[in-house]
Order: C-alpha cells, then sequence, then structure tokens
C-alpha cells in the first residue's frame, strides 16, 4: 500500500508549466553549484533575497528539532559577512570541490511561492590526496522569490547525513 | 589639510610606540625625544599591529616576522619586507600630538614637518673620528667579515663612503651553508646572502662585484682595482678570505673532481650528488666530513681518504678525531687513513684515484683538503704575514690604515702556543667587526671571544667552544660519538681547553663557562678517552634492550634534556605512547566528560558517549541515577547500542539477545539452561558477575563525568579552586536547555586540541578575522591560567569597558580600511555571567573543552582515534528562560565556532597542518621556548606556551616518561 498518495493527474498546460519552473530551478541550482565549485562567494551571497535565510544543519540535529546550525545566516548581510570572511580573512588549505544537485523536485504554492528540494553532494579535492572524497551529502528545503533580475533563494536549509564532517567545512554547500 | 589631535604629548613614552587610529586607518606614533613621528599602523608585510612592535635606533621592528622599518622615512629595512611603510606627518602643539593623513612626512612639501624630515641624515659621524677616517673605507673582498665590517663601522659612526671590492660576482654570504644546506636541491642561495642590495643602499656602501684590488701603494692610501679604477683610502681592510687547496696530484682538473668554496662550486657539487651512487672524498676534515654527511644523505656509497692516522689530526687530539670518525662509520661511511691519493684518472666512464693503499673507482670525487689564505695583496702593501696576515685584536696589521680580518688573518693572540688562523662563521663575524669599530675610530674595539665552531654532519649538529691543543686528554660524558655526547680537552694540568657538544647545545653553553677551569671528572660523571679506544657504545645498549618492556619503554622514551621547552614528534604520532595515554590518562585517575544532564532528563533517556576511545552509554535509570557504562556486551564484544541518542527500557545486544538493564547488569541470556537439557551455560554462571563494565560517575551543574577509577577524588578537588571557579561561572546554576551537535574527525593528536587552547599566541596570528574586525582590540584584559597540576587551563579574555560602551557599530570597525560587517550584532556580548570575562576556554583533562564565546556556549568533547586522528563532538547548549531571541543570538553567534566557524575551522586546518608536518618529516621536535620568565604555569603576558609546558609536566608525571 502507499503510504503516499499519486497526485491527481494534470493537465497539458500544468504540465508544462511545471516544467517551465522546474528547468528555471534547475538552471538556477547550476548557477548556484558553479559560483560555490568557483569559490566566487560574494556571487553566491547575491543569489539570496536581502532577508534569505541560509543554514547546514546535521540531519541529527534537524529530526530532533534542535536548532544548531554549522553555518546559521538570518539574512543576506550575514551571508555576504560569511563570504567576505572566507574570502578575505579565512586560513585553509586551498582545495577543490564540486557541487552535485539532483533528484529536484519544485512546487508553486497557491500563494505563488516557490518551494523546492534537491538532493546534493559534495566532492572535495586536497592537492595532497589522491581521492576525491564526498565531502558532504544532504538535501537542500528551499523557498524561492521571483525578482527583478530573476529567481533569488528566500531560504535554503542545508540538512547533511554525513554527520561526522572530515575535519572543517570551510566552502559552503 | 587636516591635522587631527590624536594623543597628548605626555601620554607618549619617549623610545617607545603608540598606536592610535585616524578616520578608521591604524597609526603608530613615535616620540623620539621632542619630537614624534607616524607612520601606519600594520606592518606591509602581513597583518601586524606596529604598536606592538619593537623600536631601536630609530627603527620599528614589526612583532610578527622582524621586519625593520627606518620610522622616519617608512623606508623597509630588510627581509621579509619588500614594500615601504607609509608615514605621516605629525606635530606637537601645546601638549597634544596632531596627525594630518594627507601629507606623507617624507614629501619635500610636507608643510609643518618638512624642515624635520629633511634633515634625516645619514649616520652622523662621531666628533672623535680622526681625519683619515674622512676619507673613504675600502675593503677588499666582499664576504662575511666585509659585511660584518661595515655594519660595525656604521653603528659606530662612521660617515665616509664605503667601497666594496669582491672577486665573486655575489653580494657577501655567509659560507658554513655551503658544505650543508646548499648541497641540497631546493636550496635558495639567497638566504645564504648576508648583505643585501638594500643594505648597501642604507649604509651606503659602492660595490664593485666581479672586481679585485690589483694593487696598493700604502704610503699613498691608495689602491687600484682590477677594472682600472683607483680609489683613495682613508682605511683598507683586507678581508680577502682564501681559496680552497687544490689537490696537487695529476687529474685533480678532470671533470667530476670538485673543490668547495663559493656558491658555483657547492652549485656543481650538489648537482654532481644528484645521481652519484659512488663518492670519494679527499680529506678528513670538517668539510670532508660535510661532504661526506650530504653524500650519505643521497644515497651514494661514500669513501673518505685522510693522509694523518686520524682524522682531524692537525686541528684535533686523535681521541676526538676518533670520535668523528665513530660517528661517520655508524653511518655508513668508509673511512681510510695513512692514505694518499697519487693520481685521478678517468676510465670507462668512472674516475680511478691510484692511491698508496691501491685503486678506488668512484663518480664523483670532492676535495675538502684546507683553505689557502689569501694575502697576496696584504704582502704587496707590506704587511706582516705569518701563515695569515698578523693583526692585533682590533684587526689592525703592521701597516699603519690597514686593517685585516676573517679567513685571511691570523688570530691576534696565540692559541694554545699555536699562532694561527680560525676558519669559521664567529671568527670572520668577530674579526670583521673589531676592524669595523676600529676604523670608525673606536680604540676599544677587540676580537677575543672565545673561538667557537659548528660542524653539521649525519643529522647532528655538533659545536665546539675553545680550541683544543693536539696532546690534550679528551674526557667525555654521555653516550660516545652519538647524539648527547659531550667531550671535553684538558691540558696537563687539567684544565678544560675546548668543548665539544654533540647535539646539545645546552651543554655547550654550559661548559663554555668551564673553559679554563680544572675538570673534576668525577663530579661531571665523565671519563677519559684513551686515543685507541674504540667509542662504540652500541654493544652496551644491545644487551639492555632485552630488558622488561617497563625498562625498555624507560629507555626508548626519554624526553629531551632541554626539558620542557621541546616537544618531540612522538609524544604526538607514536602507536605506544597513544596506547599508554588511554591506559594511564583516560582510564586512568581523570574525570572524563561524558554528556550534559538535558539530554539525558527522563528515566530510560540515553545516548552512547566515549571515554576516551571506548563507546559508554550514558543512561538515567528509574530512579533517577545517572549511569554510564561500556557499550560492548560481555559476551561477543558487540557494540550493542546503535543509536545516538534515544529512551530505553532496557538494552539488548542484537547479536544473542544477551540483555542488560538501564545500569549495565546483566538480566538476561537466552537459552541459559540449553533445550532440552542440552546446552547452555555452565551451573556456576552467575548473571551478577556478567554485567557491563561500569563506570564512576558524578555530576556537577548539570555536567556528567565519569571515570574508570573508583575512588576518585571530589571532581571540585579535580578541578581545583580557580578552574572550578570558571567551570561555575558558565554553569552558573541556571538549566541547560540543549540546542544541538556537530561532529567532525581531525586528523590530529588529541593533545594539539589542548595545546591550541593554551597557546593565546596564535590567537591573533592565526584568527585574522579576530583582528581584521578589530574584535580583539587594544586594552583587553586577558588571562591564561594553568591550575596547579598544569593538567587543567583557562584561556580568558574581556572585551575592555570602553569599547562595549561605544556605539556597537562603530566596535567593528575594521582595521583594514574597507573590511567591515554587515551584520556586527552577532558581535555583541550580551553580559549574563558573573564573570569579569567575556570569552573563556576552559581545558578541561583529558577530554573536555568548555566553550563560553560570549553568548555562544559549547561542550567539545574529544574522542581519540589513535595517536594521529581525533573525534570532537560539540553540545551547544543555552539556558532554560532565554528568549526566542536570545537563542538566536546564541545560534548567530555560532558562526564564529564549530567545523565550519570563522575561528573553529581555522584551528582545524592548523591541527592538521602540524599533524601533516610532523607525518611528512618524522623525527623532529616542537619548540615552546615563549615566555622563559614562567617556566610552566599561569601566564600574565598571551604570547606565552607556559600553560602548555605545564600540562606536558604533568602528562609525563602521568606517562612515567623521565
Amino acid at each position: 500500500m502507499l503510504t503516499v498518495p499519486l497526485p491527481n493527474t494534470p493537465s497539458r498546460d500544468e504540465m508544462i508549466d511545471a516544467l517551465l519552473l522546474k528547468a528555471e530551478v534547475e538552471a538556477f541550482n547550476e548557477a548556484y553549484a558553479r559560483a560555490l565549485d568557483e569559490q566566487r562567494l560574494m556571487d553566491w551571497a547575491e543569489l539570496f533575497t536581502p532577508d534569505g535565510f541560509y543554514t547546514i544543519i546535521s540531519r541529527e540535529n534537524y529530526d530532533r528539532k534542535l536548532p544548531v546550525g554549522l553555518i546559521y545566516c538570518e539574512n543576506r548581510g550575514m551571508i555576504r559577512d560569511r563570504a567576505f570572511a572566507l574570502e578575505k580573512t579565512a586560513m585553509f588549505a586551498p582545495r577543490y570541490l564540486r557541487h552535485m544537485i539532483g533528484s529536484l523536485k519544485v512546487a508553486q504554492e497557491p500563494d505563488g511561492t516557490i518551494t523546492a528540494g534537491a538532493n546534493y553532494a559534495v566532492f572535495q579535492v586536497l592537492f595532497d590526496r589522491p581521492d576525491a572524497t564526498i565531502h558532504q551529502v544532504g538535501r537542500y528545503v528551499d523557498r524561492f522569490e521571483r525578482t527583478s533580475e530573476g529567481l533569488k533563494l528566500a531560504s535554503r536549509t542545508c540538512i547533511y547525513d554525513s554527520l561526522l564532517i572530515d575535519n572543517a567545512l570551510c566552502i559552503p554547500v | 589639510m587636516a591635522w587631527r589631535k590624536v594623543a597628548a604629548f605626555e601620554a607618549l613614552r619617549d623610545g617607545g610606540v603608540t598606536g592610535v587610529e585616524v578616520d578608521n586607518t591604524p597609526i603608530a606614533l613615535f616620540r623620539m625625544g621632542d619630537e614624534v613621528r607616524a607612520t601606519h599602523g600594520i606592518c606591509t608585510h602581513a597583518l601586524a599591529f606596529l604598536k606592538d612592535g619593537y623600536v631601536e635606533n630609530g627603527t620599528i621592528e614589526c612583532p610578527l616576522h622582524q621586519g625593520v622599518f627606518d620610522i622616519r622615512t617608512g623606508q623597509a629595512l630588510c627581509a621579509p619586507l619588500t614594500r615601504d611603510l607609509q608615514t605621516f606627518a605629525a606635530k606637537v602643539e601645546g601638549g597634544a600630538v596632531y596627525v594630518d593623513l594627507k601629507i606623507d612626512s617624507t614629501q619635500p612639501d610636507s608643510g609643518a614637518v618638512a624642515e624635520t624630515a629633511s634633515a634625516a641624515p645619514a649616520p652622523a659621524a662621531p666628533e672623535t673620528a680622526d681625519a683619515p677616517a674622512q676619507l673613504p673605507l675600502v675593503i677588499a673582498g666582499a664576504g662575511q667579515a666585509a659585511a660584518a665590517a661595515i655594519r660595525a663601522a656604521r653603528a659606530a659612526g662612521f660617515a665616509a663612503p664605503i667601497h666594496l671590492v669582491g672577486a665573486e660576482p655575489h653580494l657577501p654570504y655567509e659560507r658554513p651553508p655551503l658544505s650543508k644546506d646548499a648541497l641540497s636541491e631546493t636550496f635558495d642561495p639567497a638566504s645564504a646572502t648576508c648583505f643585501s642590495m638594500q643594505d648597501a643602499a642604507t649604509l651606503g656602501v659602492s660595490l664593485h662585484l666581479s672586481t679585485r684590488v690589483t694593487g696598493v701603494d700604502g704610503a699613498a692610501r691608495r689602491v687600484t682595482l682590477s677594472d682600472g679604477t683607483a680609489l683613495d683610502y682613508g682605511a683598507l681592510l683586507i678581508a680577502t678570505g682564501g681559496a680552497a687547496r687544490r689537490l696537487g696530484v695529476p687529474g685533480a682538473d678532470l671533470p667530476g673532481v670538485h673543490h668547495l668554496r663559493t656558491h658555483e662550486d657547492a652549485r656543481a657539487i650538489a648537482a654532481a650528488l644528484q645521481g652519484a651512487k659512488r663518492v670519494a672524498v679527499v680529506g678528513g676534515g670538517f668539510i670532508g666530513l660535510e661532504l661526506a654527511s650530504a653524500a650519505r644523505a643521497r644515497g651514494a656509497e661514500v669513501v673518505v681518504l685522510e693522509r694523518e692516522s686520524e682524522l682531524m689530526a692537525r686541528l684535533l687530539p686523535p681521541a676526538l678525531g676518533a670520535a668523528f670518525r665513530t660517528l661517520a662509520t655508524a653511518n655508513g661511511v668508509d673511512i681510510r687513513r695513512d692514505v694518499a691519493v697519487e693520481a685521478i684518472a678517468a676510465r670507462d666512464g668512472a674516475l680511478v684515484l691510484a692511491t698508496t693503499q691501491g685503486e678506488i673507482t668512484a663518480d664523483t670525487v670532492l676535495v675538502g683538503v684546507g683553505l689557502i689564505p689569501e694575502t697576496g695583496l696584504a704582502e704587496l702593501a707590506g704587511c706582516a704575514v705569518e701563515g695569515g696576515i698578523v693583526v692585533n685584536a682590533a684587526g689592525r696589521t703592521s701597516v699603519p690604515g690597514i686593517w685585516a680580518a676573517g679567513d685571511c688573518a691570523l688570530h691576534h693572540a696565540p692559541l694554545n702556543g699555536r699562532r694561527g688562523r680560525l676558519e669559521s662563521w664567529q671568527n670572520a663575524e668577530e674579526q670583521g667587526a673589531a676592524a669595523g669599530r676600529s676604523i670608525a675610530g673606536d680604540e676599544t674595539a677587540r676580537a677575543d671571544k672565545a673561538p667557537w665552531f659548528w660542524t653539521d654532519q649525519f643529522g647532528l649538529n655538533i659545536q665546539m667552544a675553545g680550541v683544543p691543543g693536539l696532546a690534550d686528554q679528551v674526557a667525555v660524558s654521555g653516550p660516545a660519538a652519538a647524539e648527547g655526547a659531550l667531550y671535553r680537552t684538558l691540558d696537563d694540568a687539567g684544565r678544560v681547553t675546548a668543548v665539544v657538544a654533540f647535539s646539545d647545545a645546552a651543554a655547550l653553553r654550559a661548559g663554555r663557562a668551564e673553559i679554563g677551569t680544572i675538570f673534576d671528572l668525577e663530579a661531571a660523571g665523565a671519563r677519559l678517552v684513551a686515543p685507541g679506544e674504540p667509542h662504540d657504545a652500541t654493544s652496551e645498549e644491545e644487551d639492555d634492550m632485552s630488558a622488561d618492556p617497563a625498562a625498555q619503554f624507560a629507555k626508548t622514551y626519554v624526553w629531551p634534556k632541554e626539558g620542557l621547552s621541546i616537544i618531540p614528534d612522538w609524544v604526538y604520532t607514536d602507536e605506544t605512547i597513544y596506547r599508554r595515554e588511554v591506559e594511564k590518562i583516560f582510564h586512568g585517575r581523570t574525570w572524563n566528560y561524558v554528556a550534559l544532564e538535558c539530554e539525558i532528563e527522563n528515566p530510560g533517556d540515553f545516548i552512547r558517549s566515549n571515554v576516551g576511545p571506548t563507546p559508554v552509554v550514558v543512561a538515567r535509570a528509574e530512579d533517577g541515577s545517572i549511569n554510564v557504562f561500556e557499550n560492548r556486551c560481555a559476551h561477543r564484544a558487540a557494540e550493542f547500542c546503535r543509536d545516538l541518542s534515544g529512551n530505553a527500557k532496557e538494552f539488548v545486544c542484537p547479536y544473542h539477545q544477551w540483555s542488560y538493564d538501564l545500569k549495565g547488569n546483566l538480566v538476561g541470556v537466552p537459552f541459559r539452561r540449553g533445550v532440552d537439557g542440552k546446552g547452555g551455560m555452565p551451573k556456576d554462571f552467575k548473571s551478577a558477575d556478567h554485567g557491563l563494565k561500569q563506570l564512576n560517575v558524578t555530576t556537577h551543574r548539570g555536567v556528567v563525568f565519569a571515570s574508570y577509577a573508583d575512588d576518585m577524588e571530589p571532581l571540585a578537588d579535580y578541578l581545583g579552586d580557580e578552574v572550578l571557579r570558571e567551570f561555575e561561572a558558565t554553569f552558573d546554576g541556571r538549566k541547560l536547555t540543549l540546542l544541538g551537535h556537530y561532529r567532525h574527525s581531525l586528523p590530529g593528536n588529541w593533545k594539539l586540541y589542548h595545546e591550541n587552547l593554551k597557546d593565546p599566541y596564535h590567537a591573533t596570528l592565526l584568527h585574522t578575522f579576530l583582528v581584521t574586525f578589530g574584535l580583539l582590540v587594544a586594552g583587553n584584559k586577558s588571562l591564561m591560567l594553568a591550575d596547579p597540576t598544569g593538567r587543567h587551563g583557562v584561556m580568558a579574555s574581556a572585551k575592555s569597558d570602553a569599547v562595549v560602551s561605544e556605539d556597537k557599530k562603530k566596535e567593528m570597525r575594521a582595521y583594514k580600511e574597507g573590511m567591515t560587517l554587515e551584520e556586527p550584532r552577532f558581535m555583541d556580548f550580551i553580559d549574563e555571567f558573573d564573570s569579569p570575562w567575556s570569552v573563556t576556554m576552559a581545558t578541561i583533562w583529558p577530554n573536555l573543552i568548555v566553550q563560553r564565546e560570549m553568548n555562544t556556549l559549547g561542550i567539545r568533547h574529544i574522542v581519540p582515534n589513535g595517536p594521529n586522528e581525533f573525534i570532537m563532538k560539540w553540545t551547544m547548549f543555552g539556558f532554560e528562560g532565554d528568549d526566542a531571541e536570545m537563542t538566536r543570538h546564541r545560534l548567530r553567534q555560532g558562526n564564529l565556532m564549530g567545523p565550519a566557524g570563522f575561528l573553529g575551522l581555522e584551528d582545524n586546518e592548523a591541527i592538521k597542518f602540524v599533524q601533516d608536518g610532523m607525518l611528512g618529516i618524522p623525527g623532529g621536535e616542537h619548540l615552546v621556548k615563549l615566555d622563559p620568565d614562567t617556566e610552566a604555569g599561569t601566564a600574565d603576558t598571551l604570547i606565552s606556551e607556559a600553560a602548555i609546558r605545564a600540562m606536558y609536566r604533568h602528562w609525563r608525571d602521568v606517562m612515567g616518561i623521565a
């Protein structure tokens, strides 16, 4: 027996609207991943709305409704501070990262808000190790807003499954 | 033009430096008598505040990397600086100091200060300088003695021009590295340079490189150079050094035969050693042995050919020469004595040496048979030369107006009855400086410090002070011809003539004082070495190694002689040490953090935790008691509890369903009595004997500790008064609420985390975030507390009142222009504690860090996992009664710490770097020498490692490491 009911069969127009919206969010996520992969953190910060919320929280905490996050930003100012500090002051070994985003699911609420979810995996390469390690896997829980500059994140909660972090998380996910 | 009042003149210490700020620009103010100078406050090399620097002779030395700037001009005077410092106009009016950022004080049109700025001249000539000193100084030879002479002459006020004439194309450089580091491919020749272009400019020196002094007229005081230039001099310093003695046999000029004196020689030898399989070294002196050592380090077979019957027979008594021979032999060098090379021939792509002991084949021949001093110029000038240029203690030769120094000059006095030259770094420095001072008119100049010399070979640094007589007796203490060996040479009256220490700088320093005194063999635990006696000490040691494990441990793990200021790598990387730490520390007499009570509030609540590496379960039983027991089934060792936390009525091992109650007692064993009367446990099996290993438990203010020791002292006694006070300042009686966890694994030794928080030195150096945004400001009160045992510590600092009372936004002012936080409120401190400190990091031995970083509060629980890795589990908490905004404030501030924290991630990376460094290049040691005034314990300065030393005093005690 199914525990989640199948959705009603949508109309063709509804399906096209949904596909277009999904393509738009997909394109957003690609730009998001690219900004992080290329470590353009100030560009990354601009993908959020001015009151955009961003946190990286362990699945352990999320499931137990404990609020502590690895990174906890209540607005774009804090996101910019994070980006600025990482670029200008933080000391960490150089590294390459790849953000893979997949299994996207998008929904538009009756009030126009776009909610989305996706799985992510972040590969990390340190220069003195042969292997790319899976630095973090998890999922995004997102809320988008449509602005004059296109879609922006009003909220992104990154819920990571890989509870035991390998040393440090230097670049956002 | 905007003069800004920045300070009261009286507030500035004469000869000191003070930091102020003008329009968000940090400024360093220097009071020099009645005058005040202003420069930018931040070093041009790295982010460091010059107000913390060191002022000397009109210069400011940066506290971080010892770069030196001229205060008046801002000129960068030495490496590592590459950019000059910005200077600003400053003036004193009506007792106040004014600065104008718009005016560069070094500009000629800089208004009010133009007069004083342009009056900044080269060092003035002293009034006592006699007339000839006004004429130029010409220095023949551009080596280390020349560089020392220039510096000393200028420092003593010599104001006339200086001409430096050198045959090599290089600026003066030091030669000791040539037979050591310079033989490695990665050596940077610049690192040996002891006189830079910058120095030449600053000290007013005209360079004539690739040029020789070819003629001299001592009466007319004139020299001619190889390029035809004629120079009149007031003083001539001959520092021409010498040339490598060539091997005077047929074939000595063949390719593949190398002599060593210059950079180019060293490069050629380095290239030859690359891929050399068989190396013959001709000459068993210090240079020969260093070359042999370098060749061995590259894996080559090495034979050393020495003409005399013992190594260094013309420098050292035979018994001491034998010590060097023993060391070389132990490192795989084939030493042949009483052998002379008669010819070298190239045959079949190899070099064949015909010797008095037969033929030797090699692909590279390195010759180290001594130095011929370059005295031709001195002889031309009519100076007395007796195997070296004769000089007095001030470096004057027999001809007025001519001085000599360095390898080409004799020592001014006979040494143990012998007149000789000292071919050493120290002698070049000493004689050069004495000559320089004397040339500047300082009649007190003398080069008469006790001779000192060092050689690096076969991984040891061997230093010698004094001059041994060839017939002296030799006494040794410590091991023979190995690290830690200490030799003394004794004249026939029993007085010490020289001290030779094998990799023991402290012993050498102490030994210097013995020179000239009668030596007491017995009191020093030394013995005399007969010339023919074998130095091999290894045979005794091998017998002892079969002794019992405890003796073997004590023998293997010996703390360095220097004491607490050195920590050997094996403390952090050795598996045996790690296993002993688990036994003696985590399972020993310690209270280990395991949980917060708020994680297990109700009966049946449990969490998985660890005591050291050992997995335990912390559970609250029906009677409300807190119980800690090993997470290892008494039957087949399964780690049965797998959930991070939860609520249970009992614990059942999934493998064979053995069940335990919430206190760890064994309750049920399936089929204990077998089936149908067959099988089952023995009849005498008692469940009570097979419960889980239960630990001693105590709690304080909501924090749960466990111990393997049943008779532990109360926690309050364990912590001691001072640490308990800080613990209770954080855990102030309010009920804790759980905010969440982080977990990460760190590729480093667990003790490095303690050390990081007993090391206030790193805070402003590693964490530039704090400095960049002005979060660590001058006047912050701070403390690095160590408890009387040394195992616990508290690093504490307080935001200064002045800063707190200021407008919050302003408080976040950037020290680097243009760097401000958009959301500075996350750095607010809400003073909720009864404590003078806004930040405390308590390191509670062995596995707990209590973080009170303003309002973000957390437990850091260390779980070691072998010597090279540990897991850190963070438990962040708040207090009952926190409103939603207070909780959010704690969460916002949490961005500072944790695996992704602005500060936290840097600590993690630094610890990884340290472990990587030890694993990459093992067998080394760490320096923890800061703040020698406090040997170990609480420090009243942040530039201190006294708390780390205190921890290791305790650690060694517990570990039984003498």
